[in-house]
């Protein structure tokens, strides 16, 4: 479908006609989406379109009648039927074929087979026209063949287009290959000839080694065996297995009468099958019998005799048996061989040598025996004297033994026996001292009972002498030891009072440290040996640990300090002393000028305002009262009292640190008290 | 008495951290000097315009002025009327 529309595109697209191109350009665009298949409605109605050289009547190559327009109008180079009008053109005006290219001429030659012979009575114009084109064909043809034993391409589109090219082909080829190989051409003859190949019996591996000899020498003792048909030799040979069987089974069948043919003087053993003199032996034998030709009558081959196989009588020796079994086999397969005629007289040689080494053999034999049982006796005498030296000697050593062990149960007895004795001498030795140990232990200790009493009664004695006289020293010693506990109680009693006053000290040493100083001095060290006299005590350690650090590292203002720093912070406090609530600049300047102008008031006077406030600060503080007069700077509000903080500060530091001393001194006073 | 190395702190007290009576001072001091600072920096442009595109007159001067002036009476205000923040200087812990 794809391919349908893309040609129609195509040749209209190549229209040379800008008009109708446009116009069926439309077209395309109102169905590019539609199926190609659809014939278009714009390729029937439109004019045609005319080539530039299609349009004449004088075109030198019209169309070829018979073809579709439809086929015209795909194709691109074929020019468009001018109208359809040139359907109805009749069939004769057209030519039937374009004139064919004059290249193609000889192929079309070659490849149609020549036509037969015209008739003679053909005009001389055709005549020549014959004889050329036959000329031009065999010519062609001896061409092809010869370059297609040249090229193998086309040697194969020869054979397999031009007909008899196969055959001409193959003849040249065999007629080279014969000219370059004579010999193998005509071996190699028989293998295309299809028939079945048979294999002669007598070939391939046999237990005749020097068969092939014969037949190179072409001399043999029957001569009518050794050519025959195949089919004739598997008919001969096979009743042989049969009886070679039957002579191997039963030896003792009776010899048969001698063969009339010669015997050769050698057995004939497999090892050396082609000895010389046998063959000569033979050699008369023979030629004496030759088969009859073709054409001369028919005669029977000489008699052929068997061989018997050999019997010995005390076969029972192996040895024997098997010289037997060699012989017999070699005069089975002479049987079946049929040539025994030549060997019958080698092997009866044979046999009697057998015979004779069977009667060596068993003579050898008997004197072997007879030399074992002499030794026989002989060895046993040897091992019963040998048994009886044995003995004799064993028995000995027993009896020597048997003594020296008597002996050594003697003198061990001996030695026990002493020991023995020794271990109980010991042992009644060492009785006797444990004895006399034992009764010495006994009075020893009398002697101390005796002693103790004697003590006892000395004590008594003494004792009641010193209850009478010594009961008034003990009065005495207790009455001191009270003495000498009174006077510890009394110095633990000073000690006490020694302490409590060195913190009584310290503690004045601390407050003077503090009066004095104009400016405000530490008195770390002071608060320091306090607490090291103090050494320990709950309520002064707790007093030291209420105070500020700040208070003893920095020192605390003296009193006559904090009424001159109070005199300064009074200033500013008054200054602001009549602002409202939130004040701006305005408050605080207007505040600042009526201040200057506010009647001082003097002593304790009455109110909550500012200025009253300050004026019972200040009395307090000129009586020395620290605590009333951070009183009432504390009862201060809004900025007065901002601007006041510092110096509350300060003031409540003096007073946690006068607290604190004063602590001390209760605590102090307390212990000097509780020591009574 | 036992002897206990500690060597005196410094007497000087740390210069930075205002006392409390002298918070309104401090403020005092700033305003008056912002309020030199803005009215004489108002002025200045005052003068500077009138000279330049008043033909030199003498109002712009005085707007100047004004200018500054209140400008440096509304930082002084806010400053005053800033409660949470008592000082001009804080110290920073």
């Amino acid at each position: 479908m794809l391919r349908a529309s893309l040609r129609s595109y195509l040749a209209l697209g190549q229209q040379p006609s800008a008009a109708s191109a446009g116009r069926q350009w439309h077209g395309i665009q109102q169905i590019r989406r539609g199926y190609a298949d659809i014939k278009k409605p714009s390729l029937a109605d439109s004019k045609p379109a005319v080539l530039p050289g299609s349009g004449s009547s004088t075109s030198p190559q019209p169309p070829p009648p018979g073809r579709p327009t439809v086929v015209a109008q795909s194709s691109l180079k074929t020019p468009t039927p001018t109208t359809p009008a040139s359907k109805t053109i009749p069939a004769n005006d057209v030519p039937r074929t374009p004139p064919p290219p004059p290249s193609s001429t000889i192929k079309a030659a070659q490849q149609t087979p020549p036509p037969p012979p015209p008739p003679p009575k053909r005009t001389g114009r055709v005549r020549r026209f014959l004889t050329t084109l036959i000329l031009l064909t065999a010519l062609g043809f001896g061409g092809g063949v010869y370059y297609s034993r040249i090229n193998d391409n086309f040697h194969d589109f020869f054979t397999e287009y031009v007909p008899f090219g196969e055959d001409a082909v193959l003849y040249f080829e065999e007629k080279d290959f014969r000219k370059r190989f004579p010999v193998v051409g005509r071996l190699s003859r028989p293998r295309d000839t299809g028939d079945q190949i048979k294999i002669p019996s007598q070939s391939g591996v046999s237990w005749r080694v020097a068969e092939d000899n014969k037949t190179e020498t072409g001399r043999h003792a029957n001569a009518v065996k050794d050519t025959p048909k195949p089919k004739e030799v598997a008919k001969v040979q096979k009743p042989k297995p049969a009886e070679s069987v039957k002579p191997v089974e039963a030896k003792k069948e009776p010899a048969p009468p001698a063969s009339p043919l010669p015997k050769s003087p050698n057995a004939p053993s497999p090892a050396k099958p082609s000895h010389p003199v046998t063959q000569e032996a033979i050699a008369p034998a023979a030629v004496a019998f030759t088969a009859p030709d073709v054409d001369q009558p028919s005669r029977f081959p000489p008699e052929v005799t068997r061989i018997d196989p050999i019997n010995i009588k005390d076969a029972n020796e192996p040895l024997v048996q098997d010289l037997v079994k060699i012989l017999n086999d070699i005069i089975t397969v002479l049987n079946a061989d049929n040539s025994n005629a030549k060997f019958s007289n080698t092997i009866g040689k044979a046999k009697s040598e057998i015979a004779k080494v069977g009667g060596r053999i068993q003579a050898l034999k008997d004197a072997a025996q007879k030399d074992a049982a002499a030794q026989i006796i002989s060895e046993k005498e040897d091992f019963d004297r040998a048994a009886k030296e044995l003995i004799r000697r064993l028995e000995a050593e027993m009896a020597n033994q048997q003594s020296a062990w008597q002996e050594e149960y003697q003198t061990e007895r001996q030695r026990i026996k002493e020991s023995y004795e020794q271990k109980l001498k010991a042992e009644i030795e060492r009785a006797h001292e444990v004895n006399e140990q034992r009764l010495r232990n006994e009075l020893l200790e009398q002697a101390l009972e005796m002693k103790k009493k004697f003590m006892a009664d000395i004590k008594d004695r003494v004792e009641e002498e010193r209850d009478s006289r010594l009961g008034k020293l003990t009065d005495l010693s207790k009455t001191v030891t009270d003495l000498e506990k009174l006077t510890t109680d009394w110095n633990s009693v000073v000690d006490s009072n020694l302490k409590t006053q060195h913190l009584h000290v310290a503690v004045e040493a601390v407050r003077a440290n503090l009066e004095k100083s104009e400016v405000p001095r530490p008195f770390v060290r002071e608060l320091a040996a306090l607490k090291e006299i103090a050494s320990g005590d709950a309520v002064v350690n707790a007093a030291i640990a209420s105070i500020n650090p700040t208070a003893y590292q920095r020192g605390v203002a003296s009193s006559s300090q904090l009424i001159d720093r109070f005199r300064r912070v009074a200033t500013e406090v008054r200054k602001a002393s009549l602002l409202p609530e939130d004040a701006g600049v305005a408050s605080h300047a207007s505040s600042y000028l009526l201040s200057k102008v506010l009647f001082k008031k003097q002593g304790l006077a009455t109110g909550d305002d500012v200025e009253s406030i300050l004026t019972r600060t200040e009395t307090f503080l000129e009586e020395g009262n620290l605590d009333e007069a951070a009183r009432e700077m504390n009862g201060l509000k809004g900025w007065a009292k901002t601007l006041s903080r510092d110096w509350l500060g300060e003031v409540r530091k003096v007073l946690e640190v006068q607290q604190a001393l004063d602590v001390i001194a209760t605590e102090a006073r307390l212990q000097s008290l509780r020591v009574e | 008495m036992v002897e206990t190395s500690i060597p005196p702190p410094p007497v000087t007290a740390r210069p930075s951290k205002p006392v409390s009576e002298a918070l309104l001072n401090e403020k005092w001091d700033r305003c008056l000097s912002s309020l030199l600072i803005r009215s004489s920096l108002g002025l200045s442009f005052g003068v500077v315009f009138s000279i330049l595109l008043f033909k030199r007159r003498a109002w712009p001067a005085f707007v100047g002025l004004g200018f500054g002036a209140g400008r440096a009476y509304e930082e002084c205000n806010g400053s005053f009327l800033r409660t949470n923040r008592e000082g001009i200087r804080t110290q920073r812990p």
